[in-house]
C-alpha cells in the first residue's frame, strides 16, 4: 500500500516535471521560432558564464529556455539513472538546475563537474544515489568550466580538454567540501552547495588571480517587458497548486498549514514529512508571492530573477515556506533602505529572492533572528561574488551559509554558557 | 565511515532525542558481530501510544540513499535544535520502538547485505 503511494507520487512529480521542461521547449520556440532559438542554443554552449550573464539578454527568450530544459532533462536522466525517487530534494535540485540555466548553466559545462562527483564517489566506495544531489546542485560551478574554456585565451581541443579536465577535477572535490561545511551552518542554510562551490571558488579564484589572471566584470542584465517572461512563473505557480490540490484532495489545507509548522531545516522533505500535494501548494504559492513581490516594486522580469523564482519554488518542496521566509526576505528589504540601496538594482533583487537559504534560521529561532540573519545576508552578499570571480551561480547561497555559520556559533555559544546542574 | 564513528554518530543523535523529555534514567546497550550491530536504548519516561507510533515510523521512514549518503553526516554531529529521528531512519536496517511499563525501548538493527536478525537476540533478563 504504501509502496503503491510512493510510485504514485513518483508517477505525478514525473510527470510534471517533464510537462514543464516540454512547456518551456513550446514556449521558446513559441517565442522566436525553433531555428532562432536552436541556434541560440548551440551559442550559449561556448558563451562566458559566470555572473552575471542573463542569457536572455545574449541569446534571447527561446535559446534559453530551451537551455533551460536541456539542462532539467540532463538531471532528471541522472535521477533515472540513479534509480532515486523523486521527492522534495530532487524536485529542488531540477527546478533549480532550470532555473541557474537561464543565467549560467548549459549541458556542456555542467556534464565535466557531474562527473567529477560520480568518480568522488567512485573512490569514497559510495553509489551515484548516495551523491546524486551534490552532483545535481554542484552545477552551479558550471562558469568555472566556462571560463577556463573560453575566456582564459585557450583555443580549440585543448581549451575543450582543460576546461573539461578543471570542472571534473572541481567535481571530484565537492562531495568533501559539501559534507564538511554543513557542519558549520547545522543545516540551517539550505543552499548548502552554495557555501560549498562559494568556498571552492573563492580558492581557485585566488590561484587564477595568483597566476596574473584578471576576472573582468560580467553585467548582463534584461531589462525589456515581456508578456511571456512576466507571466511565466504566476502561471506555473498556478499549475503547481491546481496539482497540489488534485494530489492532495480535502487534505490539501491541513497538509499545507502543517507545512509551516516545520523549520525548513536541512533535510526537510516536506513530501515525505507531509504530502506531494501540499508541498506543491506551498511551492506554488511561493513562486506566486515572489512573482507579486517583483511586479509590485518595479523589479525586472529576466533570466536571473525567472531562475531565482524557480529555485525558491522547488525549495517549497525542501524547505520554505511563507512563515519561515518572510522575516528573512522584511531583513534583507530593510537593510537595503538602511543603506540606500534601490529594491529593483539586481543585486537587492535576487537577495531578496534567494535569501531564504536562511529561512531554517527563522522557523528555529524566531522572527528577530530572522530579521537580522536577512540583514546582515544583504550586506554580505554584495561583497561575496567578487571574492569568488563570478564562477559559483549560487553566490547568495555563499553568503547565505556564512551569515547561518555566524549567528548559529553565536547561538551555540550562548546556550553553552552555562550548565544546568546546581 | 568507520563503524566506531557511526555507532557514536548514531547513539548521539538517539540519546539527543530521548534526553530531550529529561529521563533520569537512560541505558543504552550495544552488541556487535561482524556482519551488523544491535543497539537497545531504554529510558523511564512515560510515552503515549501516539509518540511511540510516531518515533517507529520516522524510524523506520522509507530508505533514501541520495539523502542519507549528504544529509547522513549531520546525524548525532549538529545538534542545535531538535533531534532528528528520520537522518537515522534512513540509515539503519531495521528498528523496533515499544513500551516498557514506565518506559520506552527502542532496539535498532544495522548492518550489511549479510545482516542476519537472529544474530541480534538480546538475552531476556529474569525481570522481563
Amino acid at each position: 500500500m504504501k509502496e503503491n503511494v510512493i510510485e504514485n507520487q513518483n508517477k505525478t512529480l514525473l510527470f510534471l516535471l517533464v510537462f514543464i521542461m516540454f512547456s518551456f521547449i513550446v514556449t521558446g520556440i513559441a517565442a522566436d521560432g525553433a531555428g532562432r532559438a536552436f541556434n541560440g542554443f548551440l551559442e550559449l554552449q561556448f558563451r562566458p558564464a559566470r555572473l552575471i550573464s542573463d542569457y536572455i539578454s545574449e541569446a534571447g527568450i527561446g535559446a534559453s529556455l530551451m537551455n533551460a530544459a536541456a539542462v532539467g532533462i540532463t538531471g532528471l536522466i541522472l535521477i533515472l539513472i540513479a534509480k532515486v525517487q523523486l521527492s522534495g530534494a530532487t524536485f529542488a535540485a531540477i527546478l533549480t538546475m532550470m532555473g541557474f540555466a537561464l543565467f549560467g548553466k548549459t549541458p556542456v559545462n555542467i556534464l565535466p563537474i557531474i562527473f567529477g562527483v560520480y568518480l568522488a564517489g567512485k573512490l569514497a566506495g559510495k553509489t551515484f544515489s548516495e551523491y546524486l544531489i551534490i552532483a545535481l546542485f554542484g552545477t552551479a560551478l558550471g562558469p568555472l568550466v566556462s571560463m577556463v574554456t573560453v575566456e582564459m585565451g585557450l583555443s580549440g581541443l585543448s581549451a575543450v580538454a582543460v576546461g573539461t579536465g578543471a570542472g571534473i577535477a572541481t567535481g571530484f572535490l565537492l562531495p568533501a567540501i559539501a559534507v564538511s561545511v554543513l557542519h558549520f551552518h547545522q543545516g540551517y542554510s539550505l543552499y548548502n552547495i552554495g557555501l560549498t562551490c562559494g568556498f571552492f571558488a573563492l580558492f581557485a579564484a585566488s590561484f587564477f588571480r595568483a597566476g596574473g589572471y584578471e576576472f573582468a566584470s560580467l553585467m548582463q542584465w534584461h531589462t525589456s517587458e515581456s508578456v511571456i517572461l512576466m507571466l511565466m512563473v504566476p502561471v506555473l505557480s498556478l499549475i503547481l497548486i491546481g496539482t497540489g490540490i488534485f494530489s492532495a484532495g480535502k487534505n490539501s489545507w491541513r497538509d499545507l498549514l502543517a507545512i509551516q509548522k516545520h523549520t525548513g531545516r536541512l533535510p526537510s522533505d516536506f513530501m515525505d514529512l507531509e504530502s506531494v500535494g501540499g508541498s506543491l501548494i506551498n511551492a506554488g504559492l511561493i513562486g506566486l508571492a515572489g512573482s507579486a513581490y517583483i511586479l509590485v516594486i518595479g523589479g525586472d522580469f529576466n533570466g536571473p530573477t525567472i531562475g531565482g523564482l524557480l529555485t525558491i519554488i522547488g525549495f517549497g518542496a525542501f524547505g520554505t515556506h511563507l512563515r519561515n521566509s518572510w522575516p528573512v526576505v522584511v531583513g534583507v528589504i530593510a537593510a537595503s533602505l538602511v543603506f540606500g540601496k534601490s529594491l529593483t538594482s539586481p543585486g537587492v533583487l535576487l537577495a531578496v529572492i534567494f535569501c531564504t537559504t536562511l529561512a531554517p534560521l527563522a522557523g528555529a529561532f524566531g522572527i528577530i533572528t530572522g530579521l537580522v540573519a536577512g540583514f546582515i545576508h544583504l550586506v554580505l552578499v554584495h561583497q561575496t561574488g567578487s571574492w569568488q570571480g563570478g564562477m559559483n551561480l549560487y553566490n547568495n547561497g555563499f553568503a547565505g551559509g556564512l551569515t547561518a555559520t555566524l549567528i548559529v556559533s553565536v547561538i551555540a555559544w550562548y546556550r553553552s554558557r552555562n550548565s544546568d546542574f546546581k | 565511515m568507520k563503524r566506531k564513528d557511526l555507532i557514536l554518530h548514531l547513539i548521539g543523535e538517539i540519546s539527543n532525542f530521548l534526553l530531550e523529555s529529561d529521563p533520569r534514567r537512560l541505558v543504552i546497550s550495544l552488541h556487535q558481530e561482524e556482519n551488523g550491530l544491535h543497539l537497545c536504548i531504554l529510558d523511564e519516561n512515560t510515552h503515549t501510544e501516539e509518540e511511540l507510533s510516531k518515533i517507529e515510523q520516522k524510524l523506520n521512514s522509507r530508505k533514501r540513499p541520495e539523502l542519507a549518503g549528504y544529509y547522513g553526516s549531520m546525524t548525532g554531529h549538529d545538534m542545535l535544535g531538535a533531534s532528528r529521528l528520520n537522518l537515522l531512519g534512513w540509515q539503519v536496517k531495521h528498528c523496533d520502538v515499544s513500551s516498557i511499563g514506565s518506559g520506552i525501548k527502542i532496539d535498532i538493527w544495522l548492518g550489511g547485505d549479510a545482516f542476519q536478525n537472529d544474530q541480534f537476540t538480546i538475552p531476556k533478563t529474569e525481570d522481563e
